[in-house]
């Protein structure tokens, strides 16, 4: 964290690796909070504008891009047994954009099995077997182009998730909704996940940057400089 | 980039699917990178052009390496 000025005036401030300058944190546990709900956002309370435009200008992009090449399927919180969705604990990282994510599971998982508005934005995929209400049912089958309505069975009052294997897949394969988006997107699964799991971790350095100020050079390489 | 760099570049862009993907998240990661160590926006630039070609030095061996190492099994 920035050290507390001198001078005693209370302020916390960095210094600046480049021209030893100081650089005003004002509340660094605020600016790091925004920071980490909106990449670069502590940065440009902190009035470090061109820093903070350039994180948002960085990072937003790609969490973007890493949900428009998953089909919006790629971030999600789920940690049921043998669906545990351990890239979510980077994804988390670019803060406001992944908190859907965290209700839609909790949502899911709750006495109304449904996700909130019915919308399948971020919502965990389902499991075989696994009970949804009949509105989610019918949502997921109009908006899921790997799922119908034949997916489901009546288990009242809910609908069960039993899924046929997608087509190409051997018969005896149990599917669930991760292997029908898999088989649909192929590689851009991976890719989307790879994208948006890289904006968090890259927007975590940002925290760190609005909650400190910029890193320090080691002394060895100050020493080399010399 | 040197000539044999450029070359190398285009036959990995040419040979391995979904490689180019790669290309804007090392860019992302060398702007975070620099960002994170300067505060002048004129060294952040110049970082970010020195994290590129670490980034990119290091990633593309590896890439090299495992392409070759396919390519001879």
């Amino acid at each position: 964290m920035g050290k507390q000025e001198p001078s005693g005036s209370g302020r916390v401030v960095a210094i600046s690796p480049d021209d030893g300058s100081t650089i005003d944190l004002k509340s660094p546990a605020v600016a790091a909070l925004l920071s980490w709900l909106v990449p670069g956002l502590g940065q440009l309370v902190q009035g470090r504008r061109f820093k903070g435009l350039l994180f948002m200008a960085a990072l937003v992009p790609t969490f973007l891009a890493g949900m428009w090449l998953g089909d919006g399927r790629v971030v999600y919180a789920s940690w049921k047994p043998g669906e545990k969705r351990w890239a979510f604990i980077c994804q988390a990282g670019i803060g406001a954009a992944a908190i859907p994510a965290m209700i839609q599971s909790w949502r899911l998982e709750g006495p109304k099995k449904q996700p909130a508005f019915l919308s399948t934005f971020m919502v965990p995929p389902l499991s075989r077997g696994q009970p949804v209400s009949p509105a989610y049912a019918t949502a997921l089958a109009k908006s899921d182009p790997g799922i119908t309505t034949d997916d489901f069975r009546p288990l009242p009052p809910w609908q069960q998730f039993r899924p046929s294997p997608p087509p190409g897949m051997l018969d005896r394969t149990p599917a669930d909704q991760l292997s029908i988006w898999h088989k649909r997107l192929g590689r851009f699964f991976e890719i989307g996940t790879l994208y948006t799991m890289l904006a968090g971790m890259l927007n975590i350095l940002a925290v760190y940057d609005a909650w400190s100020g910029p890193m320090h050079p080691t002394p060895r390489d100050e020493k080399g400089k010399k | 980039m040197t000539p044999l760099a450029a070359l190398v570049a285009v036959t990995l862009l040419d040979r391995i699917p979904g490689v180019a993907y790669g290309l804007p998240l090392v860019l992302v990661a060398a702007i975070v990178f620099a960002a994170t160590h300067h505060e002048d926006p004129d060294k952040i630039k110049r970082a970010t052009f020195e994290w590129i070609g670490w980034l990119g030095g290091i990633l593309g061996g590896v890439l090299i390496a495992v392409w070759l190492v396919s390519w001879l099994a």
